[in-house]
């Protein structure tokens, strides 16, 4: 019996009863006295968010469409599991060696049934070392002290006993330097890993630090080619649907985002993804889909926002079923409503107009002055443009159309916005706008 | 469905229930304070076997990719002598473990464990009293090696063994700036017998 694991909390979470107690037996093998269980998504994560574990173990295969990897990643995504609590992976499937290689978000370790209770002590034991010597790193990232945290890597990158961890100090770094917004330092680090070998999370990182530099070209050639060398990294297929969409290639996006849903059917934030490039696509009926498939399954606590049912909204007015279109907006709460950001307020009254412009007309109008004067959101604006074209408020809509068009995301929305304007016949007038933005950016230039 | 996925598949329910019984074996262990060593070395062999049947048959149908993870090789070589040492003890062969790899580097982790671990399996068959698992790292990448104080192989390359012919391609497939691991089987170990190592950039 080893003292150390005798006060520790473990979960053990797997769908099959008697995988679940070879788990239990094993951990208790190990000196574990308090082994909770969980049988399915929605246990663990419940158990995990309310009683937080010392250490998870947890099956790769949950089970209805779920995996151990999507869990990990919804844990970490929505900050329900902190650096100290030790997650692993435990299958019988050697493929999962394939995972772990390719993707950004690990566990702690993985382990390959069947194993002895020596091999998982000892595999235990080496993560808690890991712990130990990442400790006050974790806790300047959690408080987002990003400089501090860096520090503390610099600090420690040399030394003898950071020799096994030298990865794993390239990968934190590398994503430090994207999360604090230094996309530049974050290429040269995600590259330095990539000269240490062909890491596909390492090629998506430099992927992502060249899409937040706007250059997008570079980022597409890079991503694509972590697409087609490793198929089963979803995150990555995420990463190139974002770079087409900005590139104003929605079909590719889509294309990418169906095939990977598909296989993933229950990650929503990709079905929101989805959404996205549908609308943009003009593909209303899969846009439509996506939303309600959130809206109705997406059981994350917190995970469904206001957004989500503007998007939703936004769809059926898209597809032309205006009466669903109220409906959904009708249905949000008043305070939902009430604590709108503007970009939200500005969607919510012009999607309404459009779906009921007898329900929507006045919100909208009293909006109008803040709808001219502010910084909206390209979605809003989007929105703000249909809304204004319905009313023949060409003053506001080419107002928008302006700020559009002018934007970091012109290529993005480019298509969207000249639909809109074609279906209120005045595409002439689209192409004099668009004249109008590009002769000021040359007098810029 | 593959013919591929249907292996794996059947290969995973498998392993399952081998994990099944070595918990089992584990607990009856710990409840009655006796040793079955050797009935959970049968399950780890019998799993090694599985995965390495599994390696073959992608080799064969060149369907096998390695998947790099940073992985601590003196670790690795310690979870190997951990599978191992208990079996060699039981015939009277000694596992000497002389590891100076603490970096973490970029492999395949459960392939190359397979391969330790029949690679030291094969070395204690012919071995007389000790099986040697060294490892280390020089200028020209990191190098792992078993070696043992038997007669030595027979042949030189052996004709048969589709351990070894795996372990070559596992290590060809390690490749780095533009250079690749490679095989090197011999009969000059210290201890007087064959040499097996591994070298990967």
């Amino acid at each position: 019996m080893n003292n150390r694991f005798t006060s520790k909390r473990f979960l053990v979470i797997d769908d099959q009863p008697t995988a679940r107690d070879a788990l239990r037996t094993i951990a208790q093998t190990v000196g574990a006295f308090s082994v909770e269980f969980a049988t399915n998504y929605q246990d663990a994560l419940y158990r995990i968010r309310n009683n937080t574990p010392d250490i998870i173990l947890c099956d790769y295969m949950l089970g209805d469409g779920r995996s151990g990897q999507q869990l990990l990643e919804e844990l970490r995504r929505f900050e329900l599991l902190a650096d100290e609590t030790v997650f692993m992976m435990v299958t019988g499937e050697q493929s999962y060696e394939q995972v772990v290689s390719a993707v950004e978000l690990v566990p702690d370790d993985y382990i390959i049934k069947p194993f002895s209770p020596d091999k998982l002590l000892l595999r235990l034991e080496r993560i808690l070392a890991k712990k130990a010597f990442f400790a006050a790193y974790y806790r300047e990232k959690r408080r987002q002290e990003f400089e501090r945290a860096l520090a503390i890597l610099e600090a420690k990158r040399d030394s003898e006993a950071a020799r096994p961890y030298r990865f794993e100090i390239l990968r934190q770094r590398a994503e430090i330097m994207l999360a604090k917004g230094d996309s530049q330092a974050a290429e040269t680090a995600y590259r330095a890993i990539l000269e240490a070998g062909e890491f596909p999370w390492a090629r998506a990182g430099v992927a992502r630090s060249l899409e937040h530099q706007d250059r997008l070209t570079e980022a597409r050639a890079e991503i694509d080619r972590v697409v087609a060398s490793t198929p089963h990294y979803f995150d990555a297929a995420d990463v190139k649907a974002r770079i087409c969409m900005a590139q104003g290639e929605p079909e590719e996006a889509q294309k990418v985002l169906d095939e990977v849903a598909k296989k993933t059917p229950r990650n929503y934030l990709r079905k929101r993804l989805l959404a996205e490039a549908a609308t943009l696509n003009g593909d209303t009926a899969t846009a439509q889909a996506a939303m309600a498939d959130v809206l109705a399954n997406d059981t994350m606590p917190g995970a469904i926002q206001p957004e989500d049912k503007l998007a939703l909204a936004r769809s059926q007015v898209n597809s032309g079923d205006k009466i669903s279109a109220e409906r959904t907006l009708v249905g949000m709460r008043e305070s939902e409503v009430q604590n709108l950001t503007l970009d939200g307020q500005a969607s919510f009254a012009a999607l309404m107009t459009i779906a009921a412009p007898e329900r929507g007309k006045a919100k909208f109008a009293g909006l109008r002055p803040a709808l001219i004067s502010a910084a909206l959101d390209n979605t809003a604006r989007l929105d703000v443009t249909y809304a204004a074209l319905g009313l023949g408020d060409h003053e506001l809509a080419d107002h928008q159309a302006h700020y559009l068009m002018a934007s970091d995301e012109a290529k993005k929305i480019f298509g969207s916005a000249r639909k809109l304007y074609a279906l209120h016949g005045r595409e002439k007038d689209f192409r004099e706008i668009q004249k109008q933005v590009a002769l000021r950016r040359i007098h810029h230039d | 469905m593959k013919a591929l996925d249907l292996l794996a598949s059947g290969i995973h329910d498998a392993k399952n229930q081998l994990f099944s019984a070595e918990s089992l074996i584990a607990a009856a262990e710990a409840q009655h304070g006796i040793d079955l060593g050797e009935a959970l070395f049968a399950i780890q062999s019998a799993a090694g076997r599985l995965n390495q049947t599994l390696a073959a048959y992608r080799q064969l149908r060149h369907e096998i990719r390695i998947a790099l993870i940073p992985t601590v090789i003196d670790d690795l070589c310690e979870e190997v002598a951990l599978d191992q040492r208990h079996h060699l003890a039981a015939g009277n062969i000694r596992l000497e473990l002389d590891c100076h790899a603490p970096d973490a580097w970029p492999v395949d982790r459960e392939l190359l464990t397979d391969m330790l671990n029949n690679a030291v399996q094969n070395a204690a068959r012919h071995a007389r009293s000790c099986v040697r698992l060294s490892c280390g790292e020089d200028a020209e990448g990191l190098w792992l090696c078993v070696e043992d104080d038997g007669p030595g192989f027979a042949h030189i390359p052996p004709s048969s063994g589709t351990g070894l012919l795996l372990a070559a391609s596992l290590a060809e497939m390690h490749k780095r700036h533009g250079r690749q691991g490679r095989l090197e089987l011999a009969n000059d170990s210290a201890l007087g017998g064959a040499r097996f190592t591994l070298r990967l950039p």
